[in-house]
């Protein structure tokens, strides 16, 4: 006897398998409505092109229903467009209902599932869903109302609507009170979450208030809202068999060579005249899709996998920008010295790519040289946070060799000390290993693109490295001559027991001796300091600054002798200020660099402490 | 780099405290006319070895390491001459310390002393390089500085041995080894000032065993009592004291002597070889410090199968069993004694270990009859016998 076959809903299967969407546990089940809700509220602030200013509070409130609980308030406010009525209860309360799925664009959430999801942990903990208030700037009064899952039938249903008077034009906020468990610190924790979210979104006001602290304010460093490039038509090689059949069924009884010229990129006529030479015919070409049936549809998908086209466009695909980085990651702490690098977008897969990496060295971040880096990961400009070792970012770090770069590192494992390292990923189809998007699938070409990165940014790194071990190996050489000149000197004389008048004469002859090498040590840091500034000077002309500025600088900069370093010091603080003022320059030009650049070399920004300030602040050339 | 202006090479078979005052003065004078004062020492390396089959032990080659005086070697220099000072006070007087103590006299006196404050020791590492470096400048044994590690292996069981200990002051301690009962008898610092003498005629072989404790068994159930024999434990890699008690049984009794320890690369390799050979890193001690005379017992490969001993294979995931058979297999390459024609049968026990990666422990031998305590013994003694040995 067989067994009753039934259907369930979209949203059963995910009510009774959360942990498949990051609600494994209380610690993950507060990271990811956090996460979620944050997400939401930055992509409809850059959809939008409003700057976002987000508020979040979080707190416990008691204790849980579920035993090792405790009850978790989340809310998240934003100053986005707002959410019309009838709207709500599909954003909040239906899986799979999204404006962005399938779109291949960057936008940080894809397909719909992450905020329905949390609607349905708090309704399964605390037996109530998301309480949200809403306000476009059409209407006179926000809307506030408690949105539920209907799991039986994967639909929203409205509970408690009410009109409010709401300070602000526009804008919304969600509101969850569920079982969870707060962690602030470490891989899984709010602030980690907060702090890597800042680094990577530094057009973003954030204002946020953990239990009974204080709120804490982290100001924008960027008035530039970021634009999440469109969508560009599929590459024909990025496609299965199927979706270019059901793709097809979108140009209704359209004619083939108008379904291939207007439904993929890269298609000419010259590829649709290549294409009959791999068994397609040329009566196929001008007749009607609906003429075709499967066996020519695959012949005509066979053709096209054949025929040579250029990559895909990376068009479609956004970067966070040097400059902001640079800007950005100061938010991290108090940073000594860091590097960032820009890859240009690259093909990996088959899809477009832009891997960005910030290095930076962190001043009392309470790690020390023994002690792990603090690896950020980033996909879609979201913080990734569990399941680090099996991410391809992370492999990517364990093959370099940071050894070179001057950082310890024991064999294939990530490298040793006080730093920090961000690797952001941003495609429209980034191929994540779980629904929870916790890891990035490693596939080779991605691999290497963030390990090319993560050199470019090493390199830079060593020179700061190098430049610091210089100057505190002429200060050992410096101690060594005070220090054991004339221990060395007095033992001699009590084992010969030779007169004082010889001891003396080989004193004044030792220190000679050891004089000449301590000035070829400082010949040796003068050399490092001139080759960082002459790097800089390097980097500033391609970031912008005019040549005679920069010529002017370098020679400032590459002044050989002690004396003279003051002088090269308040240089640096001038410089500080130039740079500020060109940064519009920076970003127009930056643009054309890429559009210019056909051998994809980086672009890259190197950030530096000013050697002449005690406060630690970065500055950028 | 400016060319080093002064250099020398001490000689070997001078008084210490002489070559040390002329080594000393040399710096002094260099100092004092502002020149660099540059030493060199015997290159103590592999690269730098070579295979004497007329003497039987790695011999040094012409390279030299060169330790010029600059800001970077001030430290060290000065810690030398620090030591040298206290060494120097040692042979004067006739104090003698293990290197440890040496450690703690250094880094109180610095400690106290505030003027050498700076020498500082942070932790025996330390002051055991340097008391390396003193050897080395002045091409000594560290004994020769009244200096002695730790004694570790060397305990000996004999019926048929006298020793003879001359002591610091002259006098002579006779030591009758059948009196000891189960005690073994340990060598001191310097078996050079043994004399050996078998009770009544020859001593008919001397056993070396590789675990101290293994020798301590076979001597428990009555080996020295049923032999003629001289049975001792090396303790793992042999120390000085050990090698030179080997030699000094080799030279002075002319019994011949067998190594018995485990067949894996890492005994060959580094127990037996330095025992017989001695070691790259003590190049210019290998003379006072091996015994070419020792032969390979076993465990051999062909006494497995002989006896069916309990072998099994190398894991090859634990690195240090892997790293032990990469190092056998360079050895095959580049170091002179395996390489020598001599030694073509070690070389082939180690070629066969890295085909098969097998071990088998020399404590196999004891489950060849589990109920008869004394099966250890007449395997060896029959492998003697029969000679079966390398």
């Amino acid at each position: 006897m067989t067994s009753k076959i039934t259907s369930s809903s979209t949203a059963e299967y995910f009510s009774k398998n959360l942990q498949q969407v990051g609600f494994s546990s209380g610690t993950k089940a507060v990271l990811t409505t956090l996460k979620e809700s944050v997400d939401n509220s930055l992509d409809a602030c850059e959809d939008n092109d409003i700057l976002p200013e987000l508020n979040v509070i979080i707190k416990k409130v008691g204790s849980g229903t579920q035993k090792n609980m405790d009850s978790i308030y989340v809310s998240v406010t934003d100053n986005g467009p707002g959410i019309g009525a009838d709207d709500l209860p599909r954003v909040y309360g239906e899986y799979l209902a999204s404006s962005k799925f399938g779109r291949g664009r960057c936008s940080r959430g894809q397909q719909g599932i992450g905020i329905s999801a949390a609607t349905t942990w708090a309704q399964l903990t605390a037996a109530q869903g998301v309480l949200v208030t809403t306000k476009t700037s059409a209407m006179r009064s926000a809307i506030r109302a408690q949105i539920e899952v209907d799991i039986k039938k994967n639909q929203g249903s409205i509970r408690k609507k009410e009109s409010i008077n709401w300070d602000r034009p526009h804008g919304t906020q969600v509101e969850f009170t569920f079982d969870g468990r707060l962690q602030l610190n470490g891989e899984g924790g709010i602030l980690t979450y907060l702090t890597g979210t800042s680094l990577v979104n530094p057009h973003m006001k954030l204002t946020y208030k953990i239990n009974d602290e204080k709120p804490v304010v982290v100001e924008r460093v960027s008035n530039e809202n970021i634009k999440i490039p469109d969508a560009v038509a599929p590459h024909p090689h990025t496609m299965k068999l199927g979706e270019f059949i059901g793709h097809a069924s979108l140009f209704g009884k359209s004619s083939v060579d108008n379904f291939l010229k207007k439904g993929f990129s890269r298609i000419s006529d010259q590829t649709i005249n290549d294409l009959t030479k791999h068994n397609v015919k040329k009566s196929w070409i001008s007749g009607s899709l609906s003429s075709l049936g499967d066996a020519d549809f695959k012949t005509l998908y066979t053709a096209l996998q054949n025929v040579e086209l250029m990559a895909p466009s990376t068009r479609s695909v956004l970067q966070i920008g040097e400059e902001a980085l640079s800007h950005s990651i100061h938010r991290l702490g108090d940073i000594d010295f860091f590097s960032v690098v820009t890859r240009k977008a690259r093909i990996c897969d088959a899809k477009p790519v832009v891997v960005e990496v910030a290095i930076a060295r962190v001043k009392n971040s309470g790690l020390d040289g023994d002690d792990p880096v603090q690896v950020l990961r980033f996909a879609n400009r979201v913080p990734l946070q569990f399941d680090k070792a099996a991410c391809v970012t992370t492999k990517a770090i364990e093959t370099v060799n940071w050894r070179t770069y001057g950082l310890g590192q024991p064999k294939d494992s990530i490298p040793l000390g006080p730093y920090v390292i961000a690797i952001s990923v941003v495609s429209p189809f980034i191929k994540f290993k779980n629904a929870s998007k916790e890891t990035i699938d490693a596939s080779d070409e991605l691999l290497e693109e963030i390990r090319l990165a993560l050199i470019q940014a090493g390199q830079r790194l060593s020179r700061h490295i190098n430049k610091e071990n210089r100057a505190a190996d002429l200060e050992q050489k410096i101690r060594h001559i005070e220090q054991f000149g004339p221990i060395l000197i007095e033992g001699l004389g009590r084992i010969l027991s030779a007169p004082a008048k010889r001891l003396d004469v080989a004193r004044q002859g030792l220190l000679k001796l050891l004089g000449r090498d301590a000035q070829a040590a400082e010949e040796q840091l003068e050399t490092a300091v001139a080759k960082h500034a002459a790097h800089e000077a390097k980097m500033k002309r391609k970031l912008g600054v005019t040549e005679d500025d920069s010529q002017e600088d370098a020679e400032s900069e590459e002044t050989p002798n002690r004396e003279d370093r003051p002088t090269e010091k308040s240089s640096a603080k001038d410089k500080k200020s130039k740079t500020v003022k060109k940064k519009g320059l920076k970003a127009s030009e930056d643009d054309e660099d890429q559009q210019l650049d056909l051998l994809g070399s980086p672009t890259i920004t190197e950030t530096l402490k000013d050697p002449s300030s005690n406060d630690g602040e970065g500055w950028s050339v | 780099m400016s060319k080093p202006q002064s250099t020398w090479k001490i000689g070997k078979g001078r008084d210490v405290p002489q070559v040390s005052k002329e080594l000393c003065e040399r710096i002094l004078a260099d100092l004092e006319r502002a020149r660099r004062p540059v030493l060199e020492a015997t290159k103590c390396s592999l690269d730098n070895s070579f295979y004497n089959s007329k003497v039987g032990f790695l011999t040094p080659g012409d390279k030299v390491v060169r330790t010029e005086l600059n800001v970077s070697s001030v430290q060290k220099m000065s810690r030398a001459i620090f030591f040298l000072e206290i060494f120097l006070r040692h042979l004067t007087s006739g104090q003698v310390n293990s290197k440890r103590e040496l450690y703690y006299i250094a880094k109180g006196e610095c400690k106290k002393n505030k003027h050498l404050k700076a020498l500082d020791f942070a932790d025996q590492t330390e002051s055991d390089a340097i008391i390396d470096f003193v050897g080395e400048m002045l091409e000594c044994y560290r004994e020769e500085l009244n200096c002695f590690a730790n004694e570790r292996g060397g305990q000996t069981y004999c019926q048929n041995l006298v020793v003879t200990e001359t002591l610091l002051d002259g006098s002579k301690a006779t030591v009758d080894l059948s009196t000891l009962g189960t005690s073994p008898f340990q060598p001191k610092n310097k078996p050079q000032n043994f004399q050996l003498k078998p009770k009544k005629g020859k001593i008919d072989f001397c056993l070396i065993v590789e675990s101290e404790a293994t020798a301590g068994s076979l001597v428990a159930n009555g080996m020295t009592r049923r032999h003629n024999c001289i049975v001792f434990g090396a303790g793992g890699v042999p120390s000085n004291g050990v090698r030179s008690w080997a030699k000094a049984i080799q030279d002075q009794l002319e019994t011949p002597i067998y190594f018995f320890g485990d067949l894996d690369a890492y005994t060959i390799q580094n127990i037996y070889r330095t025992l017989k050979a001695g070691s790259a890193a003590s190049l210019i001690r290998n003379s006072d410090f091996s015994a070419p005379e020792v032969k390979f017992l076993g465990v051999l490969p062909e006494d497995i199968k002989k006896y069916d001993l309990s072998a099994y294979n190398v894991n090859q995931n634990d690195p240090t069993e892997a790293r032990a058979l990469k190092k056998a297999a360079d050895a095959l390459k580049n170091d002179p004694f395996f390489k020598d024609k001599r030694n073509k049968g070690l070389a082939d026990i180690l070629d066969w270990l890295i085909d098969n990666k097998v071990r088998c422990e020399q404590q196999a031998f004891y489950m060849v009859a589990p109920r008869d305590k004394e099966m250890c013994e007449k395997i060896i003694v029959e492998k003697i016998k029969n000679k079966i040995y390398v």
